[in-house]
């Protein structure tokens, strides 16, 4: 039985990690549960979005911050092509997952051409900060994930519950061209939502970059946990795959420490395989 | 043709002999894995529409299968084979058995349920059976052919044509029909008479044994099995990307892409080349969903459809009708205390009715009092909770849609619901071949011609149902509803949306349907037409029976008038 | 004035509505009838920007708006209580009538507006927190009107409101809709119950296969024989 510290340990980076998942699986949640497109290739984009991070730092000193003024708006404006591209081809939302899983490979071997197989690892000042509260460490790239995951999600929410054009989306979820009769302008909505999932995508590459190292096989490695959070938190919920993923990410954390790394995997499926089966309504 | 496919069954089979370079049995041995794959995911995925991203899963249970018994205990590979296809088989109905019960897991869900089983799998079998470095597989091959490269061929080329042939047997079956109704809309195929949970477990069982078996195979070919490689999201990906570029909705589909995609990754085999290879496919990928919906065989099918056979005109003395049965006052269907509430809503609190054979009768009721969903739950669309229905005698409540629909009672849809993706007449043709009398195709055509001619939509049975305007597709419900030759029929505001003119036809046609012999129950809110049509009538409201007898009386009644009609009938 | 000058629209490959003109003064009550099939939902769907036009014009106080895009269309003072209600079901009622107000102009009104609908129909009031997806049919279609009342038209567009509802709730239906007539708001009614149609509206066009046939007062339409059989059925003179 591990000790106390070890727990604590685990169960805290359960939370960093978790809080990664959860920026992650935003993106995916809105665009999918919003826009009915599920976008495989937000995690080509957000690893793209690393290895441009990493490249600007590696080769210009260029402060990983500033490099999300370039990723941010250049996402945002993939974001909307990619929305473009399957309203134009009229995508059905199985087909979504297909089409984007051929962009994933696309970008993927455009990543492997570039920068190799090889494995990367961002070197940067944030790294390197670190604290201690009491036995417990935490690093500074770990807060600024969970600070990015936590405000992006809440300010989601807030949009969406409080604001008329959050309302105006909702609807237009439902009920696109009843809503396009009392004068909301759906493209232009869709386009946003698509941006901004993707923009969102953007800022996930930064946290990568910051805490992990950068490989393009990683790519799908990610994918299966994200998705558990996801649909663990609810479509197109903002707040759902932060809390699911922090759920996810500390269960895995301690039954690492508790066992042994090769079964947590297990964890995170077997939770999204319960949640399916017994509460299949929440979908 | 027959000779054709003797032929080229005789030269494949013989090509291990002919001293090939081991290249190209390889490159054929993994065109056969990739066509056995493909087709074996389609039998479950294609033909029913529940995308399984899971299939390198049962695939891998095939291999670790196979490994562990003649890789680490020393097995004679062979008898593995069988076991392999087993193991696969077991977990898979183990798992569709709990699955498909489950209403609400289709679509996406499925997909990434089954993505979910893939990676439970590979953390079972790595921490378990291999341990993490793998097993290695060095056995004996039989000596079936000079090589053991040639052999491992001619082993995949079986299973190849078993998988084919099991593909094409059920395509021009009746379980195949089943599924592809099941794909268009599952609901209304059980309705209907499909077994669809029984027809979901088969065709994933055969699914994952096709699968397993290759698994077997490929275990002894690659001789060292690790499960990143066996496990891996690319196979699941990869298996739907090539069924769904040759076409799902056709049993050859699948291998026609599995062998572009094959060839196409042989292209590229180096490094660099590989890079390219995967961004190559990637591309194809979003080509041929966006552009080739149907596949690259269904798109050449449909260029190349054969225009469909003129139909003779009915002989007049075929179409004989059964003899008018007189109102026998017979009890035909007993519901008794029958509820069914939704999140909160008591929409049937406790319903008491009888329904006499022969009669016409008239379920009416204000908005929300209950009636579609009588409707819903006698013919089993939902369960009741709690109370009896009785159907010549035997109990209902409880027993799965289809086997209402076999006892003889069928039901219109207020807004229609045709299988959009199959013709009129095979719209209508469905229920005969699951239903009470169980025919086959030509036998159950005929009975749809029938029908067609009855409603009238002779000349649009080739047709597909979006062509139709929804005039049309209330008949086609209808059509279809009466193809059964049910003994109690639902109709559900059939005449919402038709005008006073087209109405008086729609009368007609339910009374020429009432002399036919069939006992209808008949809700609507146009009450000239209840007044009109009906022997008697039973009012609803709040999810309970208040008042049944002959129209007249009933709908003078003070409560009836009060809470249904209000003052502008009076 | 709201007219369609010759329309024509297709529903998928099929001709839907072929050169239809009508049109509708400030304050109206018009009704337009006419078989299943003829293209009376196609011709709301298009009046409110709904459907593409084919050919032909839609113009408001004689300015063409027919290029305008579908989200334009309640600027111009049009606004539409659709065929089935089709509410936004996850949004509560009060976010349903918020968004009946989205447009820019309305939403100034929005507090006015929303009293002004709790008082036509006094039920809402209560039920505003609601689901929308959670009241009855009944209730449903005064959401739906409401919501069209929130966007402050000129014009209202109604397509079949009595579908599927009980004669009771019917009749508090048309009253209300009598009312809001009487505000000063001009309705175009769609709808299959002909006799209250025919009974609400000053004018009426009965429209048949995508073409209008017949044009008028309600009782000139059931005088002439031919049209009152065929479309009007058993309704008494």
């Amino acid at each position: 039985m591990p000790s106390a510290t070890l727990l604590g340990q685990s169960v805290l980076s359960g939370i960093f990690i978790g809080s990664l998942y959860g920026l992650l699986g935003l993106g995916l949640s809105l665009s999918w549960g919003m826009l009915r497109q599920v976008n495989l290739a937000h995690f080509a984009l957000a690893f793209l979005g690393g290895y441009v991070t990493y490249q600007l730092a590696a080769v210009a000193q260029v402060d990983p911050f500033v490099t999300l003024a370039i990723t941010v708006p250049a996402f945002f404006a993939l974001g909307m092509a990619l929305h473009w591209f399957l309203g134009r081809f009229s995508v059905t939302l199985l087909n979504t997952l297909l089409v984007t899983f051929g962009l994933t490979s696309i970008i993927e071997a455009g990543i492997q051409w570039f920068w190799t197989a090889d494995f990367h690892r961002m070197e940067s000042a944030y790294a390197a900060a670190r604290w201690k509260l009491g036995p417990l460490f935490f690093s500074l790239p770990d807060l600024i994930t969970l600070g990015f995951a936590l405000a992006l999600s809440l300010g989601m929410w807030g949009v969406l519950r409080f604001t008329d054009m959050g309302k105006a989306i909702r609807a237009t979820t439902e009920d696109a061209p009843i809503a396009a009769a009392f004068g909301v302008n759906e493209k232009l909505l869709g386009y946003l939502v698509s941006g901004v999932a993707a923009a969102v995508a953007a800022v996930a590459g930064l946290c990568l970059a910051l805490s992990h190292t950068l490989a393009p096989v990683q790519i799908y490695a990610w994918m299966g946990v994200v998705f558990a959070a996801v649909m663990m938190g609810g479509l197109g919920s903002p707040i759902g795959p932060l809390v699911a993923g922090i759920v996810i990410g500390v269960s895995e954390a301690v039954t690492m420490a508790v066992t042994a790394p090769t079964w947590a995997p297990l964890v995170s499926f077997s939770l999204l395989i319960g949640l399916l089966l017994f509460r299949p309504a929440r979908f | 043709m027959k000779t054709t496919l003797a032929a080229c069954a005789a030269v494949l089979c013989a090509l291990p002999f002919a001293g090939l370079p081991a290249f190209y049995e390889t490159f054929l041995y993994l065109l056969l894995h990739a066509i056995v794959l493909a087709t074996s995911w389609n039998v479950l995925s294609g033909y029913s529409g529940y995308f399984s991203f899971g299939h390198g899963a049962f695939f891998g249970v095939g291999v670790y299968t196979t490994a562990a018994l003649a890789g680490q205990r020393g097995w004679h590979f062979l008898w593995t084979l069988p076991l392999a296809a087993l193991a696969a088989t077991l977990l898979g109905v183990a798992l569709g058995a709990v699955v498909f019960r489950v209403r609400a897991l289709r679509g996406e869900l499925f997909a990434l349920l089954t993505l979910a089983i893939t990676f439970v799998l590979s953390t079972i079998a790595l921490n378990t059976v291999d341990g993490g470095p793998g097993i290695q597989v060095m056995v004996d091959i039989p000596k079936i052919a000079p090589t053991p490269s040639g052999a491992l061929y001619l082993l995949m080329l079986t299973a190849a044509a078993l998988t084919l042939w099991t593909a094409y047997a059920m395509y021009h079956s009746r379980f195949g029909t089943g599924l592809f109704a099941i794909r268009d809309d599952e609901d209304v195929a059980e309705v209907m008479g499909v077994p669809t949970y029984r027809f979901k477990l088969a065709a994933f069982a055969i699914s994952c044994a096709l699968a397993g078996l290759a698994g077997g195979i490929h275990a002894v070919f690659v001789s060292y099995v690790t499960v990143a490689e066996t496990f891996s999201i690319a196979l699941a990906v990869n298996v739907v990307l090539m069924a769904a570029l040759g076409g799902t909705r056709h049993w050859l589909g699948p291998a026609v892409g599995a062998v572009v995609i094959t060839v196409l990754l042989y292209a590229f085999t180096s490094g660099e080349a590989a890079v390219a290879g995967r961004a190559l496919s990637g591309l194809i990928l979003i080509i041929v969903i966006v552009a080739m919906p149907e596949g690259i065989l269904g798109q050449l099918l449909k260029r190349f459809r054969k225009a469909p056979p003129k139909r003779a005109p009915l002989a007049p003395s075929r179409a004989a009708p059964r003899s008018r049965q007189e109102a026998s006052g017979e009890l035909l269907l007993e519901v008794r205390g029958v509820a069914k509430a939704f999140k909160g809503v008591q929409a049937l609190a406790g319903v008491d009715l009888e329904v006499r054979r022969g009669e016409i009768l008239g379920l009416v009721g204000p908005n929300g009092s209950g009636k579609s969903t009588l409707i819903n739950v006698v013919s089993g669309h939902y369960a009741a909770e709690g109370g009896s229905i009785r159907f010549e005698g035997k109990e209902l409540v409880g027993l799965p849609a289809h086997r209402i629909a076999r006892a003889g009672i069928a039901r219109t849809y207020q807004i229609p619901r045709p299988f959009p993706q199959l013709t009129v007449l095979q719209n209508v043709a469905l229920p005969p071949m699951f239903g009470q009398v169980v025919m086959h195709r030509a036998r159950a055509e005929e009975e749809a011609w029938r029908w067609l001619e009855f409603t009238h939509l002779g000349d649009k049975a080739h047709r597909y149902p979006g062509e139709l305007n929804l005039h049309q597709r209330k008949f086609l419900e209808l059509a279809r509803a009466l193809a059964s030759r049910p003994k109690l029929l639902f109709l559900d505001e059939v005449l919402s949306g038709l005008t006073p003119a087209e109405m008086d036809a729609a009368l007609r046609l339910i009374r020429a349907i009432r002399d036919q012999g069939a006992t209808i129950v008949f809700v609507e809110h146009v009450m000239r037409a209840v007044m009109e049509l009906t022997d008697r009538v039973v009012v609803l409201t709040f999810g309970k029976a208040i008042a049944h007898g002959v129209p007249a009386e009933v709908m003078r009644r003070p409560d009836v008038v009060q809470a249904y009609l209000g003052t502008a009938h009076a | 004035m709201l007219e369609a000058r010759a329309i024509q629209a297709a529903y998928g490959a099929a001709p839907a509505l072929l050169d239809v003109s009508l049109h509708i003064a400030p304050g109206e009550l018009v009704a337009v009838v006419g078989p299943n099939g003829a293209g009376k939902s196609t011709l709301i769907n298009a009046m409110a920007g709904l459907h593409r036009l084919a050919a032909g014009a839609l113009a408001v106080d004689g300015q063409d708006i027919s290029r305008l895009a579908p989200h334009r269309f309640c600027d111009r003072g049009i606004a539409i209580v659709p065929e089935g209600r089709r509410l936004f079901t996850g949004l509560s009622v009060r976010e349903n009538l918020e968004l009946g107000s989205y447009r820019r102009a309305a939403r100034t009104e929005r507090a006015s507006a929303m009293e002004q609908v709790c008082v036509l129909f006094p039920v809402l009031r209560e039920r505003l927190d609601a689901p929308a997806g959670a009241l009855s049919g009944g209730q449903q279609q005064m959401v739906a009107i409401a919501r069209g009342l929130m966007a402050r038209p000129r014009f209202l567009l109604l397509d079949e409101p009595s579908l599927g509802l009980s004669p009771v709730i019917v009749q508090e239906m048309f009253r209300a809709i009598r009312d809001v007539n009487a505000g000063g708001v001009a309705v175009l009614l769609v709808e299959q119950n002909v006799a209250t149609a025919l009974e609400l509206a000053k004018r009426a066009y009965v429209l048949d296969e995508g073409r209008i046939v017949a044009e008028g007062p309600p009782d000139a339409l059931l005088a002439q024989d031919r049209i009152r059989r065929a479309y009007l059925g058993g309704v008494a003179a």
